[in-house]
C-alpha cells in the first residue's frame, strides 16, 4: 500500500464515519420533530383540563444527598411544594461528612422513627429513619456511605408508593413536573420508566427553590452546555423514545415503576453511569421476561440543573460520563445482537457503541490524521480545510436543528438576542471546545478500559440553589 | 468558490466538498426558518393578545347578564380570529355553570359560533376539529350529535376523547350508552379524562351501563374498567364488587374489587382471601378486614403479622391498630406476646405512626 492509498483510505474512513454519525443524528432529529409535534398537540388539549383525579398514581420522590449542606433545605422546601395530589419525599443522607443531616433535623423537626424497614434491595447499613413533624410526607433515611446508587436503593426500600421519582438534591423542578412525567404511566400501563428534559439553570433566577425567570448564563462554558443539552434532550432522547429505543434517563430526574425497579435489582452501586446502566438493565429484564413495556421520554422542560462553569469541573464530568457509558454498555452486553432485542439490540446499542462510545477515538484520530497529512504535505491545505470544515459544519447543523426544535416547541428563551446568542455559541463551540470535549471523552474511554475506580462526584456549583 | 469545485481534488475530497456545501445550505435554511418562526410566533402572540383584549370583557359581561348577552355590541371579527374565538369561548363556557352557561350560549347564537365550528370541523387540521367538537359539546348542539359520533373512532386520541366528552354533553343518556362500551377498547384515552367524563355525567347515569359492561367484559377489560367503578352509585357498585369477589380467581381483578369493598357483604370469602397465594390479594383482604373491624377476625389479622411479605404485615398491623375495640394497653400486650421478630417490628412501626409509643 502506498502513502497515497493510505491517505485516500483514511479520508474515506473518516468521511464515511462523520457523514454516518451525522445522518444518524439527523434521522433522530426528524423522529424527534414528529414526536414533539404529536406530544404538543395532545398536551395542549390536556392542559385545559389538567385536573388531578383519583387515578393519578402516588409517587415517592427519592433525593440522595451527600454533603449537600449548602442547598438541601431550599431544595427540600421546594420539593414539598410540588403540585401533585399524593406524594412523599424520602431524603437519603448517604453518610455525609458535613452537617447535611443536622440541618435537615433542625429545619424539619425530624424525629427518629422505628420504621420496619424492608431491604428489598441490599444496601449499606441504614443507621436511622426520621420522620418530620412539620411535613407529614417527609422522611429522612440516614445511612452509611455507599455511593449515589446505594443511597437511591435505600430510598427505594423505604418508599411506600408504586412510582418512584429520583431527583438530584441540587435539581430545580417545575412545580407541575410530576403531573407531566406521570402522564405516560396513565396513558400506557406498560410504561416502566419516564425521563424528562433537563435544562441548564445557570443564569436563571431561582427563588425559594423554584425557577422565577429563565435566562441564558453569562459564563461561556455554561452557555455551550445550554446548546449541548438542547441537542442531547430534544433530539438525542426524543429521537429514540417513539421507537422505544431510549437508553438513558437522566440521573437528575426520572420516574420509575418501583416493582420493575426492584425486580431488576435497583441501581447498581458499582456503576459510574448508574442512570444509563439502570435503563439498559430494565430493557434487559423486560426482554428476558418477554413482556411488553415502554420506556418513554417527555420533552417538557421539567428539571433545571446547575452546569459546571469551570473547565476542571467540566472535564471531570465528561470523563465520568464516558467512563460510565463504556461500563454500562459492557455490563449489559448480552443485549447486543439479542435475537428478541428489537430496536434496542439492533439499532440503539450499536449506534451508542459505534458513535457515542468509540466516537472520541475516531474524532481525535481524525483531527490528528488531517493535521499530520497537512503537515507532511500529503493533503493540500485547501483539502485539509475542507475536511475540518465538514466536521465543524456538521456540528453547527446539528446544533441549528436542535435550536429549531426548541423554537418549534417550548420557546424557553423568548428574546431575539437570546436566539442569536444560541446560534453564535453553536458555531463557536466547534472551535476548541468540541475538540477538548473529544479529548475528555477519549480520556474517559481509556479510564474505563484500564478499569479506573470512581466515587461521588463533587463539582463547584453556581450559587443558584444555595439556601435562601 | 467556482474555482474550488473545478480544482484537481480527488473523488473523496470532492465528495466532502459537495457534502459541506449541502450542510452549509441546510444550516442557513434552518437558521432563517427558525428566525421566521420566531417572528411568526411573536406576531401570533401579539394578535392573540389584541384579540383577548377585545373579547374577554364581552364573554365576562355576557356570562354575568342575559341582557348583556343579548344586547352587547360585539367587536368586529375577522376570519383569522375564528379559531381563537372558539378556544376562548370554550374556555369561558367550561368554567361557568347554570345561568352564566346559558347566557354564553345565547351570546354564541349571536356571534354564530355553531356555524364557525361547522367550518372548522371541515378543516384538515386536527386541532381545528378538536376545537369544533368541543364547541358542539359546550353548545349542546343536538344536530351535530352524529357528526361528533363519527369522530369517536378517530385514531387521534385527543380528538376521539374530546368527541366522547362532547357526545355526553350533547345527549347525556345516549352518549353514555355509546361511550361506556368504548372505554375498555380505547385504552389510549387518558384515564383521568375518562374519569372526569364519567364523574361529570353523574353516578346515577353511569351506574347501570358500567355495571352491564363490566359484567359482560373479559377479565382483562374488567380489571381496566374497575378503575372507574368508584364513580358508580354505591349500591350498584357494592353488588358488582360482591359478585366479582365471589366469582373470580384472577388476582388482579380480586385486588381491584377488594379495594372497593365498603360494606359487610361477602365477608367469608374475604376471610378466605387472606390465604390467597398472591401477596397483594392477601394485603387487600387484610385492609378490608381492618375496615370491617370485627373481633372475630383479630386472630386472623394477628397471624398475618408473620406473613412473608412486608406489605401484608404492614396492612395487617395497620388494621389491628385501627380496630376500635382495642385500646393502647391491649395493643402493647399483643405486641409482647408476639414471638416473630417481623411481627414485633411491624407493630412497633404501626404504633409509632399513630403516636402510640
Amino acid at each position: 500500500m502506498t502513502m497515497h492509498d493510505f491517505v485516500i483510505g483514511g479520508q474515506w474512513l473518516f468521511l464515511t464515519y462523520f457523514v454516518g454519525i451525522n445522518l444518524g443524528y439527523l434521522l433522530q432529529n426528524v423522529i424527534a420533530a414528529i414526536g414533539i409535534r404529536k406530544y404538543l398537540q395532545t398536551a395542549e388539549q390536556y392542559e385545559a383540563e389538567n385536573v388531578f383525579s383519583s387515578l393519578d398514581i402516588p409517587i415517592t420522590i427519592i433525593v440522595p444527598a451527600y454533603n449537600e449542606s449548602a442547598s438541601i433545605i431550599t431544595s427540600i422546601k421546594a420539593l414539598l411544594q410540588l403540585e401533585y395530589p399524593q406524594f412523599e419525599l424520602v431524603v437519603v443522607n448517604d453518610g455525609s461528612s458535613d452537617d447535611t443531616l443536622e440541618r435537615l433535623i433542625e429545619a424539619f423537626d425530624l424525629r427518629e422513627f422505628p420504621e420496619a424497614y424492608r431491604a428489598s434491595i441490599k444496601t449499606a447499613s441504614v443507621r436511622c429513619i426520621y420522620r418530620s413533624t412539620k411535613a407529614r410526607n417527609l422522611r429522612v433515611v440516614d445511612k452509611q456511605n455507599g455511593g449515589k446508587a446505594d443511597a437511591i436503593n435505600a430510598g427505594i426500600n423505604a418508599s411506600r408508593f408504586p412510582l418512584v421519582c429520583v431527583v438530584d438534591a441540587d435539581s430545580i423542578l417545575q412545580s407541575d413536573s410530576l403531573g407531566r412525567v406521570v402522564r405516560p404511566f396513565l396513558e400506557d400501563p406498560t410504561t416502566i420508566a419516564v425521563g424528562g428534559t433537563v435544562r441548564i439553570a445557570n443564569g436563571c433566577t431561582v427563588r425559594l427553590g423554584f425557577l422565577e425567570k429563565v435566562a441564558l448564563p453569562r459564563n461561556f462554558l455554561a452557555l455551550i452546555q445550554v446548546v449541548e443539552y438542547l441537542r442531547a434532550f430534544l433530539f438525542g432522547r426524543m429521537g429514540w423514545s417513539p421507537i422505544n429505543g431510549l437508553l438513558i434517563i437522566s440521573g437528575a430526574f426520572g420516574l420509575f415503576r418501583k416493582e420493575t425497579l426492584i425486580e431488576a435489582g435497583g441501581f447498581n452501586p458499582k456503576a459510574i453511569g448508574e442512570d444509563m446502566e439502570l435503563v439498559l438493565r430494565l430493557h434487559r429484564t423486560m426482554k428476558e421476561k418477554g413482556e411488553p413495556y415502554r420506556i418513554t421520554f417527555v420533552p417538557d422542560p421539567v428539571c433545571w440543573t446547575d452546569a459546571p462553569e469551570k473547565l476542571g469541573d467540566l472535564s471531570k464530568q465528561r470523563v465520568r460520563w464516558q467512563h460510565g457509558l463504556g461500563e454500562a454498555l459492557a455490563m449489559n452486553r448480552s443485549l447486543i445482537g439479542n435475537r428478541d432485542g428489537g430496536v434496542v439490540s439492533w439499532l440503539a446499542i450499536p449506534f451508542y457503541v459505534f458513535f457515542e462510545l468509540l466516537g472520541p477515538i475516531i474524532e481525535v484520530l481524525g483531527y490528528v490524521f488531517i493535521l499530520i497529512c497537512a503537515w507532511f504535505g500529503w493533503l493540500t491545505f485547501p483539502e485539509a480545510f475542507i475536511f475540518l470544515g465538514l466536521a465543524i459544519g456538521l456540528g453547527v447543523l446539528l446544533s441549528t436543528s436542535a435550536i429549531m426544535l426548541e423554537e418549534l416547541s417550548f420557546h424557553m428563551y423568548p428574546k431575539f438576542s437570546q436566539l442569536l446568542t444560541l446560534y453564535s455559541v453553536a458555531i463557536l463551540e466547534n472551535f476548541g471546545f468540541r475538540q477538548l470535549n473529544s479529548y475528555w471523552r477519549f480520556k474517559g474511554l481509556v479510564r474505563w478500559l484500564v478499569g479506573a475506580k470512581h466515587q461521588w462526584g463533587s463539582i463547584t456549583r453556581s450559587t443558584s440553589l444555595a439556601d435562601q | 468558490m467556482e474555482l474550488l469545485f473545478q480544482s484537481e481534488f480527488n473523488t473523496v475530497t470532492k465528495f466532502a466538498l459537495w457534502t459541506i456545501t449541502g450542510v452549509i445550505v441546510t444550516t442557513v435554511v434552518l437558521f432563517f426558518y427558525t428566525v421566521g418562526l420566531r417572528f411568526a410566533t411573536n406576531t401570533e402572540r401579539k394578535r392573540r393578545k389584541c384579540f383577548l383584549e377585545k373579547w374577554r370583557d364581552v364573554f365576562a359581561a355576557a356570562a354575568l347578564s342575559r341582557d348583556a348577552a343579548l344586547l352587547l355590541e360585539l367587536p368586529r371579527l375577522v376570519e383569522s380570529e375564528h379559531a381563537h374565538l372558539l378556544e376562548e369561548w370554550n374556555l369561558a363556557r367550561s368554567i361557568v355553570f347554570g345561568d352564566a352557561a346559558d347566557n354564553l350560549i345565547v351570546l354564541a347564537g349571536r356571534i354564530g359560533i355553531a356555524e364557525i365550528a361547522g367550518e372548522l370541523l371541515e378543516m384538515h387540521r386536527v386541532q381545528s376539529k378538536i376545537v369544533a367538537v368541543q364547541t358542539f359539546g359546550h353548545l349542546g348542539d343536538k344536530q351535530r350529535f352524529d357528526d361528533v359520533h363519527a369522530l369517536l373512532d378517530d385514531l387521534n386520541t385527543a380528538l376521539s376523547i374530546t368527541a366522547a366528552t362532547s357526545l355526553v354533553e350533547i345527549r347525556a343518556n345516549r352518549g353514555i350508552e355509546i361511550v361506556v362500551p368504548m372505554i375498555a377498547k380505547r385504552r389510549d384515552w387518558p384515564r383521568n379524562r375518562v374519569s372526569i367524563l364519567l364523574r361529570e355525567a353523574g353516578s346515577d347515569l353511569i351506574s347501570e351501563p358500567m355495571y352491564r359492561n363490566i359484567r359482560s367484559a373479559s377479565d382483562d377489560d374488567k380489571k381496566y374498567l374497575m378503575q372507574f367503578a368508584r364513580l358508580m352509585e354505591s349500591e350498584v357498585r357494592d353488588a358488582l364488587v360482591e359478585e366479582l369477589i365471589r366469582e373470580t380467581e384472577d388476582p388482579g381483578l380480586l385486588t381491584s374489587a377488594l379495594k372497593l369493598v365498603s360494606g359487610y357483604r361477602g365477608v367469608p370469602r374475604i376471610v378466605a382471601l387472606t390465604q390467597h397465594k398472591a401477596w397483594f390479594v392477601r394485603m387487600q383482604a387484610a385492609k378490608v378486614l381492618g375496615r370491617i373491624g370485627q373481633r372475630e377476625h383479630l386472630g386472623l389479622l394477628e397471624s398475618l403479622l408473620e406473613d412473608t411479605e412486608w406489605w401484608v404485615r404492614y396492612r395487617a398491623a395497620q388494621a389491628i391498630t385501627s380496630l376500635p375495640f382495642l385500646g393502647p394497653n391491649e395493643l402493647r400486650q399483643m405486641q409482647q406476646r408476639q414471638k416473630d421478630r417481623f411481627a414485633i417490628d411491624i407493630l412497633q412501626h404501626s404504633f409509632a405512626e399513630v403516636g402510640l409509643l
